[in-house]
């Protein structure tokens, strides 16, 4: 049995994926930036990844291939970033409460090694269109 | 940043004084604080089992190379264009109290600390306050930056 | 001068010239924002039907012609237009009957709402620079997000009564779920809560303030907090969305904390709103309808409700037009898939996941660069600017008025 690791996922901006988002959504660049998960030092461990290996992210809404990134911040075993993004929104469940806000900065998702390359845009697209 | 042992450790270590100074660590710490160039070390030019020494230097002090005589370096690639080093600068303070003091971009040319094409650049640097006889050790512009694009050396 | 609408800080002191038909040596944009006025020179739309390019003229009329046959179509996005483009979106959805709803209902709404009717109170980024000497940084990292706030307004420029500034009578606090950039800044003043756990951290400060114990795991830190606070001359919170996001429902807490802070001195609030004129489509429509976002004029009389969200309109509309937004991107795939079923027209000056996915596409003028206008900036201070890039392509305000007259 593969190892997974449970957390929640909280969206964040960042200055650089942002810059890339304001040039094209449709560049390896973008991809690059955004198609990435910011994992604990320890989650890492449990899952046996390395900077930049596939990661299958997934939850009851959808699921999507991101690159693994060890984070610089304070521990936080349990709880991932992701940079607000199509990547990210694979994630995010429409079904609101009465605020009718999704759930942005509180997704619960499973992690584990993929095999494949990190979703590309188009196949997100492909996805949206149905 | 690179420090005056890890210099040490690729030169001769032979105190020969060809350089103008009694020790090796002496023409480390003078490498350090750029008054002295590797080029002045003749054993480590000129000897062949140096070589892969001189190399290793060389890659050691190529950022150096980059930076003012006061010892600043800019890394554009960090660099989020925020202007707080340009506000905090007391040197583009006291040049233009009326923009720079209150966070407006400058507009003239007396200033260290600019933002321009997203990025900050550098001027002037003889005004900055780490230079020269009366120098201080300010560090406004890089304890400002949220992201080190700016040292010093 | 030029002025930036890259986000809702409105920079004015922007010096760019075109020449030979590039931007160089642009003055004191920051990275955002220079990708930001760097974005028009790549990746422009076309007048597009059904993946095909036409002439405007055509793409117009279809456009008109989706509308007019829907029976509920929504009007989405209007967060990047000026207010005289929203003015003319909003007299469009009456016409029509539409639902009309802008980023703020999944972005700043609540907060926007309870500042606009004064539950919250406010102030001017102006103010903050002259007054403030505490300024707290909640769910928000505006070194990423808004890079020239702190520069600019809330930490490191000198004010009337700031002359000694961040070094001697500005403190900045962050109150975060990971040390961001801003937190970096200020590490003696970073405050970590778990996701979520912002109203038990704000429960903690009422605690503090009234003299308890904080039921918190730092009780150290947080009574050195209720310190700093009760010194404060003049506060103010920016409340970013890891705040409101967090709080939600509970957004009345945060109303006894700002009352509670105001009874001991000065606390302003302000939003720490993410694109160039939200406030602004915001204040227009609350003026019209008496609300800020998701209304449905389907009744002739205004409603407004969850309803009417974009989130969930998504799901019940007919015909869709996006104008300078780009919701397959930044809303979740649910409501990118419902939005992808129904016929849609996206206005906007460059391609995105929207524009690609959208029935018609229509290429408009990018504010702030090639179409002037006005803008609310986050504090609420109108902003006019001019065009400083000379560009035949329509003005969202012309597009808009030209759909309104052919239905």
């Amino acid at each position: 049995m593969a190892a997974e690791v449970e957390v929640t996922v909280v969206t964040m901006r960042d200055i650089f994926q942002d810059e890339a988002g304001r040039k094209s959504r449709f560049s390896d660049e973008y991809r690059d930036q955004s198609a990435l998960i910011i994992l604990d030092k320890q989650d890492m461990a449990t899952l046996g990844a390395k900077d930049g290996q596939s990661l299958q992210v997934k939850n009851d809404v959808g699921s999507v291939v991101v690159a693994a990134k060890t984070s610089e911040d304070n521990p936080h075993q349990g709880l991932a970033f992701m940079y607000n993004s199509p990547w990210s929104n694979q994630l995010v469940s429409d079904a609101v409460s009465d605020s009718s806000i999704p759930g942005f900065k509180s997704i619960k998702a499973t992690i584990s090694a993929a095999e494949e390359n990190v979703t590309q845009i188009s196949e997100i697209q492909a996805r949206i269109k149905g | 940043m690179v420090g005056a042992m890890e210099i040490y450790m690729l030169l001769p270590k032979t105190n020969c004084k060809e350089c103008g100074l009694p020790t090796c660590m002496a023409f480390a710490v003078g490498l350090l604080g750029r008054e002295k160039k590797i080029d002045e070390c003749t054993p480590l030019i000129e000897e062949k089992k140096y070589e892969a020494k001189l190399k290793k230097l060389r890659e050691l002090m190529a950022p150096l190379e980059n930076a003012s005589e006061t010892g600043l370096i800019i890394h554009p690639e960090k660099c989020f264009g925020c202007g707080n080093c340009v506000v905090a600068c007391p040197v583009n303070v006291a040049a233009e109290p009326t923009r720079c003091g209150v966070g407006l971009g400058p507009q003239s040319e007396k200033v260290i600390l600019k933002v321009e094409d997203g990025v900050v650049v550098c001027g002037n640097l003889e005004e900055c306050r780490r230079f020269g006889p009366n120098k201080t050790l300010c560090n406004a512009c890089t304890a400002t930056c949220p992201s080190k694009a700016i040292e010093f050396v | 001068m030029a002025i930036c609408t890259g986000c809702s800080l409105l920079c004015e002191d922007i010096e760019a010239a075109e020449k030979d038909g590039a931007l160089s040596h642009v003055k004191n944009l920051c990275r955002k924002g220079h990708g930001h006025f760097q974005a028009a020179y790549t990746e422009r739309t076309v007048p597009m039907i059904d993946g095909e390019q036409v002439d405007l003229d055509r793409a117009i009329a279809k456009a008109a012609e989706i509308l007019k046959s829907a029976k509920s179509p929504l009007l989405y996005g209007w967060s990047n237009s000026t207010l005289e483009a929203q003015a003319v979106g909003i007299k469009l959805a009456e016409k029509l009957g539409a639902t009309i709803d802008d980023t703020s209902s999944f972005c700043q709404g609540i907060l926007m709402e309870r500042i606009l009717s004064g539950k919250l109170p406010t102030c001017t980024l102006d103010d903050v620079r002259n007054y403030a000497d505490t300024s707290i940084f909640w769910g928000s990292d505006p070194s990423s997000s808004h890079p020239r706030h702190l520069s600019r307004f809330s930490y490191y420029p000198r004010g009337d009564k700031r002359q000694k500034s961040y070094e001697e009578e500005r403190t900045c606090i962050a109150v975060d779920v990971r040390k961001s950039a801003t937190a970096n800044l200020c590490p003696n003043y970073y405050f970590q809560v778990a996701p979520g756990g912002d109203a038990q951290f704000m429960e903690a400060i009422l605690a503090v303030l009234e003299g308890k114990i904080p039921k918190v795991g730092d009780k150290k830190k947080m009574i050195g907090l209720g310190s700093i606070l009760k010194k404060t001359e003049w506060g103010v919170i920016f409340a970013g969305l890891g705040m409101v996001y967090s709080l939600q429902e509970k957004m009345d807490l945060f109303e006894r904390l700002v009352a509670k802070l105001n009874e001991i001195t000065t606390f302003k609030v302000v939003p720490m709103v993410g694109h160039y004129n939200m406030r602004g489509f915001n204040e227009l429509l609350l003026e019209k309808t008496g609300f800020i976002n998701r209304v449905s004029f389907k009744d002739g009389k205004p409603a407004h409700g969850p309803e009417h969200s974009v989130v969930a309109s998504a799901k019940t509309c007919d015909a869709a037009l996006v104008i300078g937004s780009d919701p397959f991107s930044a809303l979740p795939f649910g409501t990118a898939r419902a939005l992808a079923k129904v016929p849609l027209i996206a206005i906007d000056p460059r391609r995105s996941l929207t524009t690609d996915g959208a029935k018609v596409v229509i290429p408009s003028a990018l504010s702030g660069m090639e179409a002037g206008g006005t803008g609310v900036r986050m504090d609420g201070v109108k902003i006019k600017f001019e065009p400083i890039i000379k560009s035949d392509l329509p003005t969202d305000e012309q597009i808009l008025t030209r759909i309104m007259e052919a239905i």
